[in-house]
């Protein structure tokens, strides 16, 4: 095998595993939802189908196949049927960048335990991931239904919101590490800090930390911020009049969305795969240790969003704009300052 | 009228991500607690004489019903789901019914049929369950109403016991 | 018209009186008892023994009412055998009147079983409406009832349940003085007493179903209705009977909107009074006949049966009667005024012969009610300008037409089902009728309704204008039969420019009637 061609079974071996393991952990996602939240009510949470229910996804997956296609009047043919894939690939592609593992070989071929490894990672993770939302007004907007609209257009509004803080938590990252490439940041993060912790990111930018939680939450339209659906008011937001498999890939968008968040906010705060105090770990336990970190993360959404009500619009929007941004800004301003002194 | 005063939070309450936290522990400490819910098909939901299920006809220890078609269930029924003729029997009750058809569909458990009927033949038995694939077969006639006194016993004490009550 | 009607008019004096009832100065007729003028002011006066069609009696004693008279102190007395005299002060609900009335109660219940659920009568009996009012919910007597035979047969027609007999003894002088048959009696003395008829024999005669209407309690039953339905699920209408050309006013009573379960007689004074015989009341075979005409039927040159709207049979039956013009218009002896009236603008459009079919008279004629004549709108009918014609007379007319035109319920009945199968197979045949009969001569049938299923107005013998009156709905496809004839005749108007305007030969005067409107309350 030349060493071309063992590099490109290589790369779409990665390319195969952690795309499995991202929609995979995206079904696993509908069932840990339904799981806790049932935990948290004193239920049991589904348990029907497959040993405690491991294969409800399964079946919800079956089920969504064979649900009837619903196409309003007046929707917008093209837009209608674009929309939920506009909402998921972009959360999808982002995954590619995310350094999940540390090096290793196959095939004679010494790899990193990501799909690639780009110089401006992070900027991709913001361009792209920036394109889910227009699924979601798209898909809004084509359905010719008033909840619909207004689903879309609170989406936007937010999304638009929310980014400034995430871009501005990144950037004091990016500061404090001088990279835009992912890789670079969790290099950067190995070791410790003040001679006892690791040295993540979360101790050296606490505030930013909590920013740029908050701020996920709101881009990935999750509770207690996801006014773009919000039952009570608009039946189900943009996506009211989808349903059968264009509505489970709205789903699986937004799942996606969440666990590329975490891997996001684990890499860029908690030093990515790095395993704290052992600068040496095999690559397994890189991404064992990686696993566990993002799991958390994925964990603390259906947390919040069993534990929490969900706010009026115009908190989130008064939340958005006069907190967090000036805080944001405060503290970009601030990591600018300590790294120039 | 009553005036609810906003309360005037202090500073730790407006950070709210206090708040937010404890609210969290609470959620996590509740995955830990005994679950509550019935694992229904499998476990039976729990009757006693106070469960109002579908109306049955009573059949006595002699094999008969009691009913006299007297049309006072169906008369009193809010949801016309009785409907009732009646013919001539040998037995000293002279009369007894020759259809007795409950349409399932139509009765909202109501009771009013168990309480109007002056010959103690009709009572809420305790079957709670109502599936089949086609709406005529939901239609109970007099087969399918007729459950043995024994099945019924509870209730019939239950209602007895109310009913000394007055 | 009724005997009893003319008894109590009897040549006594006629002269009103004023009394005063509970308070109130009224003007009251002295020929009859107390409790009809309290009656004729709506005042609630219980009454078992007394009917206003028979001679009262006071044997029950549930009708007592405080009476004071002159100078003498007020008194308790049975209204129904108290005439009525100048200056009487009543107060039917003098507190000692209403104990008495109490007290009797009571003893009627003493022995009466507590049968409602079983009872035929049950929600029209008033010995359970006056209880219920009273509301005395337990007896206060120890001895056991008495224990008679419940199911004792009187007949053909009536089964009579001694327990429940309260011995008002109404249907015993019902057959003394309305049919003058007596048959009926109170054997025994005391409290063995029973109504029995002599030496058991089985009653007689054509109205013994009036005996099951007049008993106030559930004893004396029609075997016809013997749990056949419980009362409050008829549904009432005022009508007439089809019978006989007497057209006593009747109730028409139906079950959940399909089978007609009883005819009873309502109250004219004009015709009936307040009885009807058993023939009229138990002709309930007619009106519930199954396998109805429903919509049209027509039979091509294939011979065969085909199915079709009312429309469509219409229009077949216009292209006939034009190519056919000669024909002879045949209505049933049922066919009210009105359409009747517009049958007759149709034969005038067409040029054709009214008739109507006039069958024998039976031998059920007596000289009470019944005339013998089973056309209950002859008189109508040949007011309006038809010629009654026998049957066999038709069934001889019939071949030196073109063309017929068969109009109306039970023509099959009349005519012989046989014999129109046989007609001549060049006549034509039109039939409106309620059922079909397959003959080669019958181009086109068109159901029609039923005389419980029209309204409109039947004159009886004396002139008298009955309604009858929509009980049930029409069968599904089966239009109203005015609304079958009018469009016939439009589309004959239409295609035949010449022909006269429609309604132009409605004949003289039909007598009009005070009670047609009447409903049942
Ligand atoms: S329970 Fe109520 S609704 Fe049902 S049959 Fe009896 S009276 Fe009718
Ligand atoms: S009330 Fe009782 S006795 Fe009367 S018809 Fe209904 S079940 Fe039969
Ligand atoms: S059978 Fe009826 S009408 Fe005759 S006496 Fe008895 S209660 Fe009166
Ligand atoms: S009605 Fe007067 S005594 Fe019977």
């Amino acid at each position: 095998m030349s060493d071309a061609q063992a590099q490109l079974l290589v790369m779409f071996i990665k390319a195969a595993a952690i795309y499995g393991g991202l929609l995979g952990c995206a079904a696993l996602m509908t069932l840990a939802e339904r799981k806790f939240s049932a935990w948290m009510q004193y239920r049991i949470g589904p348990n029907r189908v497959g040993p405690w229910g491991l294969l409800q996804p399964l079946a919800d997956g079956v089920k969504f196949i064979f649900k009837e296609e619903v196409t309003p009047d007046g929707a917008s043919p093209w837009i209608f049927r674009l929309a939920p894939l506009m909402a998921a690939v972009p959360a999808m592609l982002t995954v590619a960048v995310v350094p999940i593992g540390g090096e290793f070989q196959l095939f004679g071929v010494t790899t990193q335990l990501s799909i690639t490894n780009l110089d401006i990672g992070a900027l991709y993770v913001l361009a792209i991931g920036g394109l889910g939302v227009y699924g979601v007004i798209l898909g809004g907007w084509a359905s010719n239904s008033k909840y619909s609209l207004l689903g879309g257009l609170r989406a936007s509004a937010q999304m638009i919101s929310y980014e400034l803080a995430l871009i501005l938590g990144i950037l004091s990252i990016v500061a404090i590490s001088g990279s835009l490439d992912l890789l670079q940041i969790v290099e950067g993060q190995k070791g410790t800090f003040l001679g006892f912790l690791p040295d993540w990111n979360l101790f050296k930018q606490p505030l930013a930390f909590v920013l740029f939680v908050v701020a996920t939450f709101a881009e990935t339209n999750r509770h207690p911020f996801d006014f773009a659906e919000c039952e009570p008011e608009l039946v189900g937001g943009f996506h009211t009049e989808y349903s059968s498999m264009k509505f489970a890939l709205f789903f699986l968008g937004e799942y996606c969305a969440m666990i590329v968040m975490a891997c996001l906010t684990v890499t860029l705060f908690l030093g990515g795969h790095a395993v704290p105090y052992w600068a040496d770990a095999p690559w397994w336990i890189e991404a064992g240790a990686f696993s566990a970190k993002a799991g958390f993360f994925l964990f603390l959404f259906i947390w919040v969003r069993w534990t929490l009500p969900r706010f009026r619009f115009d908190q989130l929007m008064h939340l958005g704009w006069k907190v967090f941004l000036p805080l944001s800004l405060f503290n970009l301003f601030v990591t600018g300052a300590v790294i120039s002194l | 009228m009553v005036i609810v005063k906003r309360k005037i939070l202090s500073l730790w309450e407006r950070l709210y991500l206090p708040e937010v936290l404890r609210g969290l522990s609470i959620t996590f400490r509740k995955m830990f607690e005994p679950r509550v819910t019935r694992q229904y098909p499998e476990e039976g939901l729990p009757t006693d004489g106070v469960t109002r299920g579908q109306p049955r006809l009573v059949v006595k220890d002699d094999g008969n019903i009691a009913c006299v078609s007297c049309g006072l269930c169906e008369a009193a029924c809010p949801a016309y789901a009785i409907t009732i003729d009646g013919q001539e029997t040998d037995r000293f009750i002279e009369r007894e019914p020759e259809r007795f058809d409950i349409d399932m569909l139509r009765c909202i458990l109501c009771g009013f049929c168990e309480e109007a009927c002056p010959k103690d033949a009709i009572y809420m038995s305790n079957e709670l369950e109502l599936a089949d694939y086609t709406r005529e077969a939901l239609a109970y006639d007099m087969e399918k109403l007729k459950r043995p006194a024994s099945a019924m016993r509870e209730r019939m004490d239950y209602v007895k016991k109310i009913n000394d009550r007055w | 018209m009724s005997q009893s009607e003319a008894k109590d008019s009897g040549a006594r004096d006629t002269a009103m009186v004023t009394i005063t009832i509970n308070g109130r100065e009224v003007e009251a007729d002295p020929s009859k008892p107390l409790i009809a003028a309290c009656h004729a002011e709506g005042e609630e006066v219980p009454h078992y023994c007394y009917h206003p069609g028979l001679s009262p009696v006071g044997s029950c004693r549930i009708c007592q009412v405080g009476v004071q008279q002159g100078q003498m102190p007020p008194r308790v007395m049975a209204a129904c055998r108290t005439p009525v005299a100048e200056g009487m002060v009543v107060d039917t609900e003098a507190p000692k009147a209403h104990d008495a009335r109490r007290e009797c109660l009571e003893f009627l219940l003493k022995n009466h079983p507590l049968d409602c659920p079983i009872c035929d009568k049950a929600g029209e009996c008033t010995l359970q409406d006056y209880s219920f009012d009273e509301g005395q919910g337990e007896g206060r007597s120890v001895e056991p009832r008495r224990k008679l035979d419940k199911r004792k047969s009187l007949g053909d027609v009536i089964v009579l349940d001694q327990e429940r007999c309260i011995l008002c003894s109404r249907c015993v002088r019902f057959f003394e003085e309305v049919p003058e048959t007596p048959q009926l009696c109170i054997g025994e003395r005391g409290s063995h007493s029973v109504v029995e008829t002599f030496m058991n024999r089985p009653l007689t005669g054509n109205y013994q179903g009036n005996l099951a209407d007049i008993c106030p309690v559930g004893a004396l039953t029609l075997k016809e209705f013997r749990f056949q339905a419980r009362v409050w699920n008829l549904h009432k209408v005022a009508s007439t009977c089809a019978g006989c050309s007497r057209g006593c006013a009747v109730t028409t009573e139906v079950l959940r909107k399909h089978e007609v379960k009883r005819f009873r007689p309502r109250h004219e004074p004009a015709v009936n009074g307040y009885w009807m015989c058993d023939t009229g009341r138990f002709a309930l075979e007619a009106p519930n006949r199954e396998h109805r005409l429903c919509g049209g039927i027509l039979r091509g040159g294939s011979g065969q049966a085909q199915p079709v709207d009312t429309r469509t049979a219409l229009e077949v039956a216009r292209d006939m009667l034009i190519v056919h013009g000669e024909a002879l218009i045949v209505a049933s002896p049922f066919l009210t005024v009105e359409e009747g009236r517009e049958l007759l603008a149709l034969g005038k459009t067409l040029g054709a012969r009214p008739v109507f079919l006039s069958p024998e008279p039976n031998d059920l004629t007596d000289d009470l009610l019944h005339t013998g004549d089973p056309c209950p709108n002859r008189r109508g009918l040949s007011e309006l300008g038809f010629d009654a014609l026998p049957v066999e007379e038709v069934l001889e007319t019939l071949p030196s037409y073109e063309s017929a035109l068969l109009v109306g319920e039970r023509l099959i009945d009349m005519l012989g089902a046989k014999n129109l199968a046989t007609l001549p197979t060049a006549l034509r045949v039109v039939l409106l009728e309620c059922h079909y009969v397959d003959s080669p001569s019958i181009d086109v049938a068109v159901g029609i309704p039923n005389h419980v299923e029209r309204e409109g107005t039947w004159v009886n013998v004396d002139g008298h204008a009955g309604r009858i009156a929509i009980a049930r709905p029409t069968p599904e496809g089966v239009w109203m039969a005015t609304r079958t004839i009018d469009t016939l005749h439009e589309l004959l108007t239409m295609s035949a420019p010449g022909a006269d305007a429609p309604g132009s030969a409605t004949p003289g005067a039909i007598p009009s009637t005070p009670g047609a409107e009447a409903t049942l309350g």
